[in-house]
């Protein structure tokens, strides 16, 4: 225990220093494993993790949907989507920032990264919003907490390397996101309306748009919807791996970018350059978690965290409380990949011995993920958007996604409620 | 030729290096599943070509991860330090990073050395193993020296956690 509390310390401090959060991890693990198991088995141990990370044919599925994503977010196919998510919601009040919400969750079907999507969604959105004379506190908020929605609803970034870090059928996890994606589509557009209900001038409702112009624009969003069956369908009919998937997703996402247009020869090679660069950083993460959790598991941390809940005879559902309320507080002051990585080691074992499932944890870590995202001073979509609308004062963007953040909270509190409302589907593909 | 030219040289092998093994993967994945399906004929070792890919294009991305200043980090708290006290800090991040790799590729090289003298062989298309793990030694070895530069140039770390999640 104390050996397992001393090695949590050093990897804290180290990462609150600055270290890179793969170093914080791999060093303080690599010390501990060789004062316990003795220097020998500490690097033989270790040179098989770094020799694994390279040669272990899953892991593919990891650049391969970041590419997907990365051409995806080139293809330009955000237009399409709030074009058609207007023409049916646009003219109610707040629609066009419901639109957003919307949109977010049809890109998300097609982009694994919260980033990618706000970013995107900026970049289509707010322009409208702004010329509809959306308070910019709705506009930013609904963009920031819609484009949380790309790591919930499949496929997921953050899900892939929660399956692996867990061994944790990934498929299975995208399909455990689906409902609860549309549970939070939902919520989310709630909070719009309370948003426009409490200030009317917030967000002015837009065109009604004629049942022939829906249809027009239902009928542009076809290679979302082409490309979002093809990989899901592939992986859920077993056509295909999780792997294969995304590389037929990356594949067909680089055919749309280059029949698009939107593909010059210096785009294409950034967007393979910054694919690749994100691979091997989130390698060398994993790299130094596999080192750390491998440290943790020999020590008696995890036997003493289940002896610990034991003893005060907590009722489980107090644990998964109590790890959802200290991941929202750590998600508002940390980066939330760093967040999950260096907590996950420690809670997964204990959240399995108390009988619940892994892919329901999953879910519960990504929407934790969600709320970090957007919640001030350090959540990563608000900084996205500071820098796409450098004009949009902080604190307007922080007040803006408060009804969000409110929304995303409920919304936990559903799912771990409920938790048939994530296993449902997969219980029934799988 | 001079130090930063070289850097700049190595950096565009790199970089086309990892882009060029990403679209391979891409394609080849794609490839094999239209094969098999469309074809019934899988390519045979498509696994080990996967791997051996993804072996170049990870390791060969580490060192401009870190010469970009892209590794995820955690600012929470150093933001608060004194900008003297940050910059101190930094350049012992950076040596510390540096020993780090430096022991990560002396235990790559201890492991190819290993497979080499037992021959190993991919299993189906019977590539030796060695030369890729004597690669990834290397490449971590230089993304050592690039640390081991930032040691004593360092720049603004970056927060490339952003682009994954």
């Amino acid at each position: 225990m104390t050996a397992a509390l001393l090695g949590l310390a050093a990897m804290l401090v180290l990462a609150f220093l600055r270290m890179p959060v793969a170093f914080a991890m791999a060093i303080p693990g690599f010390v501990g494993l060789g004062l316990i198991r003795g220097w020998p088995a500490a690097m033989s141990s270790t040179a098989s993790v770094i020799y694994d990370a390279g040669f272990q044919y899953t892991l593919s599925v990891i650049p391969l949907f970041i590419l997907m994503g990365n051409f995806v977010a080139r293809a330009g196919m955000a237009h399409e989507l709030f074009r058609a998510a207007y023409a049916f919601i646009g003219h109610l009040r707040g629609g066009l920032a419901m639109s957003t919400i919307v949109a977010c969750a049809g890109f998300g079907a097609i982009c694994g990264s919260s980033i990618a999507t706000a970013a995107t969604m900026a970049k289509v959105a707010y322009p409208s919003m702004r010329k509809f004379r959306y308070s910019d506190r709705l506009a930013t908020g609904s963009i920031a907490a819609g484009g949380t929605l790309g790591i919930l609803i499949p496929p997921s970034v953050i899900m892939v390397i929660y399956g692996i870090m867990t061994e944790t059928n990934i498929g299975a996890l995208f399909a455990a996101g689906v409902f609860p994606g549309i549970v939070a589509t939902v919520l989310l557009c709630l909070a719009v309306v309370y948003v426009t209900w409490r200030d009317a001038g917030a967000g002015p409702p837009g065109e009604r748009s004629s049942w022939r112009e829906r249809f027009h624009a239902l009928r542009g969003i076809w290679p979302v919807i082409l490309l979002f069956a093809f990989v899901m369908g592939g992986i859920y009919g077993g056509v295909f791996t999780a792997a294969e998937g995304a590389g037929c997703g990356a594949f067909g996402a680089f055919v749309f970018a280059l029949a698009r247009r939107t593909l010059t020869w210096q785009v294409f090679v950034e967007v393979l350059a910054e694919s690749a660069r994100t691979t091997a950083m989130l390698f060398l993460i994993l790299i130094g978690a596999f080192i750390f959790a491998s440290f943790v598991n020999f020590t008696s941390l995890p036997d003493d965290l289940k002896r610990f809940v034991a003893q005060f005879e907590l009722h489980p559902m107090w644990v998964i409380i109590a790890i959802c309320a200290i991941y929202v507080l750590l998600g508002t002051a940390m980066e939330e990949l760093s967040m999950i990585l260096l907590t996950v080691p420690v809670f997964f074992p204990l959240v399995v011995h108390l009988g619940f499932d892994p892919l329901w944890f999953g879910i519960i870590i990504v929407v934790v993920v969600e709320i970090g995202l957007i919640s001030p001073p350090v959540g990563m979509n608000i900084f996205v958007l500071r820098t796409l609308l450098p004009h949009v004062p902080t604190g307007t963007i922080f007040a803006g996604v408060m009804p969000f953040m409110i929304a995303d909270v409920i919304r936990l509190a559903i799912l771990v409620a409920f938790p048939a409302i994530s296993l449902w589907l997969p219980k029934l593909l799988f | 030729m001079s130090a930063s030219r070289l850097a700049r040289t190595l950096d565009r092998v790199l970089v086309t290096t990892a882009a060029v093994s990403l679209f391979a993967l891409m394609a080849f994945t794609f490839a094999d599943v239209v094969l098999r399906y469309l074809f019934a004929r899988p390519v045979r070792g498509g696994l080990e070509v996967v791997e051996l890919l993804m072996v170049a294009m990870i390791f060969s991305g580490l060192p401009l991860v870190s010469r970009r200043d892209e590794h995820v980090t955690v600012d929470t708290v150093e933001s608060h330090f004194p900008g003297a006290v940050k910059a101190a800090l930094r350049r012992v991040m950076h040596a510390v990073a540096a020993a780090g790799l430096a022991g990560a590729a002396w235990l790559m090289v201890r492991k190819a050395a290993t497979l080499a003298e037992f021959g190993d062989k991919t299993q189906l298309l019977g590539v030796p193993i060695a030369p890729f793990v004597y690669f990834m030694a290397a490449l971590l070895a230089v993304t050592a020296l690039v640390h081991l530069a930032k040691t004593f140039l360092p720049g603004e770390p970056g927060g490339a956690g952003a682009r994954v999640v």
